[in-house]
């Protein structure tokens, strides 16, 4: 690759892959005990437990 | 090369890999669906398409992955440079098994219903403020839009009709695909799935991308420090010049430089191919011409061109050799210029 090509290249990556590191760390710190779905009504969720 | 266009260049090489290719997707799909089948937890049924569609969404992000790893392994070891040559199918392969996740998301998520099966998948789920029930569809439908479009222009004909630039621009776009993938499934599957496989895959094939990238990266623009000789560059001593392959010299300023040695004899030119900017240095010496590795452009060392009939022409630099030490002028000559070889009196 030109060192053109490959400077954009590390730059995406630099950008990328903390975005991507980030996303990952919030997903899976903010990711509820157990799968719920908010827009059942509550009776349903009850009964469903 | 350059010359003309063929639908698919196959090569007995080529043929096998994609039939080691297609027997290790069925394999898998065949797998994850048997133990997805018999390992069920008490109290859910999943129907054989859910369990299908999993397999496959899995399937396309191990494949995307591996892809990505592909480029930098092949710059820490020789190993992979074989699945460059075959990068172009896997990629194609990964969307269509992308695809065909999506479609099958679609029918089975969103056909039932009165409203378009497409418009259901883009408008059901408004809560974009949400983490854990974030409409982590609409990340997956771009990230197969931008899978589609470099599937699309993956041929030689879109290469050379948009120009090896912009051609790499758009398939840079990988790489957003990626983060958009990796954003689909934490926001999607890792949210619901309780199996620590999934978070541990994510985690694993993500970090393994990123750190080899930013690694190879990193390294590739940082110019070594070379022993100089009056201006040129120190390349190797002879013996550790492998005949047929080449050292990568990267100057201060300009482009890295390939030295090849081909018997007794020593040259040099530009580490890019005139194609795609392939690393002409990674490649190897076939039919007495420089190949590189990644889509088998040729060049003749002597002067840079390509051979007959074909046009394409490369920088060539100057080389010597002192003391059993080989070095390289960094001052490029003009592309397609002679430039005699350096001789090897008594070959290592």
């Amino acid at each position: 690759m030109k060192r053109a090509h490959r400077k954009t290249h590390l730059v995406m990556w630099l950008v990328l892959g903390p975005v991507m590191i980030a996303t990952l760390l919030i997903a899976v710190m903010y990711r509820p005990a157990e799968p719920v779905n908010d827009e059942l009504p509550t009776v349903l969720l009850e009964e469903a437990r | 090369m350059a010359h003309d266009y063929k639908a698919v260049q196959w090569t007995p090489f080529k043929t096998r890999f994609d039939l080691w290719m297609l027997g290790g997707i069925t394999l898998y799909l065949v797998v994850f669906v048997a133990i997805s089948a018999v390992a069920q937890p008490a109290g859910e049924a999943f129907a054989p398409v859910q369990i299908l569609i999993r397999a496959l969404g899995t399937l396309a992000f191990l494949l995307l992955t591996f892809i990505l790893c592909i480029g930098p392994l092949a710059r820490l070891t020789d190993r992979f440079k074989p699945f460059l040559y075959n990068r172009r199918h896997l990629g194609v392969t990964t969307f269509l098994i992308a695809l065909l996740h999506a479609a099958l998301v679609t029918l089975w998520y969103h056909g039932f219903s009165e409203t378009n099966p497409f418009v259901s998948l883009l408008i059901s789920n408004p809560r974009y403020d949400s983490i854990s029930g974030f409409p982590f569809e609409s990340l997956g439908l771009i990230a197969l839009i931008i899978l589609f479009l470099m599937a699309a222009t993956s041929h030689d004909f879109w290469n050379a009709n948009l120009g090896p630039g912009l051609w790499k621009a758009l398939h840079m776009g990988v790489y957003v695909a990626y983060a958009l993938l990796i954003a689909h499934i934490a926001l999607g599957a890792i949210q619901f799935e309780r199996h620590p496989l999934y978070v541990t895959l994510l985690c694993a094939g993500s970090v393994t991308v990123i750190g080899l990238h930013l690694f190879t990266g990193l390294a590739s623009l940082r110019p070594a420090h070379r022993t100089e000789h009056e201006g040129w560059l120190k390349v190797a001593d002879l013996t550790d010049m492998q005949d047929g392959r080449a050292k990568i010299v990267r100057p201060k300023y300009g482009e890295a430089i390939a030295i090849f040695r081909d018997g007794n004899t020593i040259s040099a030119v530009s580490n890019v191919c005139r194609h795609q900017g392939g690393p002409l240095g990674e490649g190897k010496i076939v039919d007495g011409c420089i190949t590189c590795p990644w889509h088998g452009f040729q060049y003749r060392m002597e002067d840079g061109q390509s051979p007959p009939p074909f046009t394409e022409k490369i920088a060539t630099y100057a080389t010597r050799i002192i003391d059993a030490t080989v070095y390289v002028n960094p001052e490029p000559n003009a592309p397609g210029t002679p430039q005699p070889p350096s001789l090897i009196v008594d070959p290592a």
